[in-house]
């Protein structure tokens, strides 16, 4: 039976608790199935729905192989995964919570550097004196490789950062970073500035229906109703 | 593999030794360079934007990998390995699969595996001779296996080049254009802003900066930055270090207070990089271009009749081959002459050949100093589908 409708959810921290109230409050209350810790769940009053708890980072993923059939994630996750994001998915809402700016960002003493075009016109200077090409790090390879494309840089190194990334230029790991910021104030007391031109996506959690999951009447009056009672 | 069937397989080895034999008799080495090579080499050389066109992998040491997205740094590095300076004269060829993400989804005309044959002359004794014949060598076996009509286009960034430093401008104008070469848009942009007013260069640096920072006293200039710094209690993190910062802050400077690029010199590089002509008629058209306007490229044109001459003694009709001056724009890697082998049926963005000169390559692949370097390689299963397309 392929007849149930998979929701993707985030498993944990201010990501979950927001959208399980957003989803009560819609007057779809959900409820963990068997353990406590476990990470399967249902939706009460509502059949043919199996939630599941996952990271938000693999809920893009879900989404995009159809393995899930509606998720709640950020859109700079939907977008690191899929470059074919308009494709193969849906962001039909954007919920209010969970905003981060992907930016650009560099040392608060590169004065000399205010945009991107800045940033390119360093980045001969910068491989004679260094034998290298600067280092990015991020989390978003996908992203940065677009983005730094579609602004003309081409002459850099991606360094995947899994954590803690606004600390790799004075750890001597990186030179810059694309990361995710809220109000900035962490990359500014790691030493660094955001460039004029360097907001990359204003992100925040939606709720994302996938192209390619199989649908079927069934699944589809599911979905219907859920999008209905979050008022899309 | 992109040879689906045992009979298509057999067909393109039968091609690629037809290939092979008419390189090894020109007297090239026939060599298989590994499949699998170190990601940095590439991704130094190359870029971020081959990168992502490139298979890149981590083994189980947390190497970083990829497979080879051409042959061509596959054979420099094979070649270092032998002669760690690389200046020692070797020609090569090989035939083999080569690997590329086709970010538009793999199809039959750009697959993500497809074979290359083709050959490479390193620290030739004379370039244009090098150039003639790696032509020449590469039409020879394509028509070998059958090729019938096809189409040569060249290119020299070598006359590019020389417009830059017979232009009047600072150098760090010349670097910056030839930084921006390779991205047509980002050259276009730049050249407009060189002509136009220079004072917005300076928008959003510190204006204290711009009054006390003077490019003629480079040494002042850097206490100053360093003060500023030290003042606003901005520590440095990262490689990049106050002398860079202020090398940087000068030119923005200098960009500021200095005149903006006379428009004629814009006009003159502009029109220069949309001449596309019949290669027996390009050198007038360029001199027609120059004349009157105090730029004077005599040396880098003698050099390019020089091949042309070449080309003509080997059999190519010059009047069948197009010369466009924007050519080569698409590989950062070329440094002089390009050329590609288009057939009708294929179209232009499927050439079945191409290649050129990347002097610089073998710098960046670890010799400590640049090394005369020519080479092409022929896309043989394109060749196969124009051979086979002609025949029906």
């Amino acid at each position: 039976m392929n007849e149930r409708l998979v929701l993707a959810v985030p498993s944990k921290g201010r990501l979950m608790e927001q959208t399980s109230e957003l989803l009560a409050a819609a007057g779809l209350q959900l409820r963990k199935t068997g353990h406590e810790r476990g990470y399967r769940g249902e939706i009460d009053g509502l059949d043919g729905v199996d939630v599941t708890f996952i990271s938000a980072s693999e809920i893009a993923a879900h989404l995009k192989t159809g393995r899930a059939h509606l998720g709640v994630t950020g859109e700079d996750l939907v977008r690191e995964h899929m470059a074919d994001a308009d494709d193969r998915v849906t962001l039909v809402k954007k919920l209010g919570f969970g905003h981060a700016d992907v930016v650009v960002a560099v040392p608060l003493g590169w004065i000399d550097v205010r945009n991107m075009a800045d940033l390119d016109r360093i980045a001969q200077p910068f491989r004679r004196t260094h034998g290298r090409w600067y280092r990015v790090a991020t989390k978003y390879l996908n992203t940065t490789r677009r983005f730094f494309a579609a602004m003309g840089v081409t002459d850099y190194r991606l360094v995947e950062s899994l954590g803690a990334t606004e600390g790799t230029p004075a750890a001597g790991t990186a030179d810059l970073i694309v990361d995710i910021t809220s109000t900035g104030e962490t990359l500014r007391a790691n030493g660094l500035k955001i460039l004029d031109d360097g907001v990359i996506l204003k992100s925040e959690a939606n709720l994302v229906v996938s192209n390619t999951a199989g649908w079927t009447p069934c699944t589809e009056r599911t979905r219907d109703e859920i999008l209905a009672r979050l008022g899309v | 593999m992109a040879a689906e069937t045992a009979k298509k397989f057999e067909a393109l080895e039968r091609q690629a030794q037809t290939l092979m034999g008419v390189f090894v008799a020109a007297g090239h080495e026939a060599v298989a360079p590994s499949m699998i090579q170190p990601a940095d080499v590439f991704l130094d050389v190359v870029g971020e934007t081959l990168r992502a066109r490139t298979y890149v992998f981590t083994d189980h040491n947390g190497d970083e990998l990829c497979l080879r997205p051409d042959l061509t740094v596959p054979t420099c590095r094979l070649h270092l390995e032998r002669h760690p300076e690389g200046n020692v004269a070797a020609k090569y060829c090989y035939n083999g699969p080569a690997f590329r993400f086709q970010p538009q989804g793999a199809a039959s005309t750009h697959p993500r595996e497809f074979r290359q044959a083709g050959i490479e002359a390193f620290a030739a004794g004379d370039r244009e001779t090098a150039d003639a014949e790696t032509v020449a060598t590469i039409i020879k076996a394509m028509k070998a296996a059958g090729l019938g009509a096809f189409k040569l286009r060249i290119g020299d960034l070598g006359l590019f080049s020389a417009l830059l430093t017979a232009s009047q401008m600072p150098e760090r104008w010349r670097t910056l254009l030839t930084h921006q070469f390779w991205r047509p848009d980002a050259f276009r942009a730049e050249l407009k802003r060189l002509v136009s007013s220079q004072a917005e260069a300076l928008q959003g640096i510190p204006a204290e900066l711009v009054r006390s920072l003077d490019p003629a006293e480079p040494d002042d200039a850097e206490n100053t930055v360093g003060r500023y710094l030290e003042r606003r209690g901005i520590e440095l993190v990262g490689a990049r270090s106050v002398s860079e910062i202020t090398a940087s802050l000068l030119d923005i400077v200098a960009d500021g207070r200095g005149v903006p690029l006379p428009r004629q010199t814009a006009d003159v590089i502009e029109t220069y990089l949309q001449v596309r002509a019949p290669a027996d008629a390009a050198t007038a058209r360029i001199e027609d271009l120059l004349r009157g306007k105090g730029v004077d490229i005599t040396p880098a044109l003698d050099t390019f009749d020089r091949r042309l001459a070449l080309l003509a003694d080997a059999g190519v009709d010059l009047a069948h081959t197009e010369f466009s001056a924007e050519f080569g724009r698409s590989l950062e890697y070329y440094t002089g002459f390009v050329f590609e082998i288009a057939v009708p049926g294929l179209g232009p963005t499927s050439p079945v050949a191409g290649g050129g000169r990347y002097d610089s390559l073998m710098h960046a692949a670890g010799a400590q100093k640049d090394v005369a370097a020519v080479g092409a390689a022929i896309h043989t299963e394109r060749l196969l589908a124009a051979i086979e397309g002609a025949n029906r």
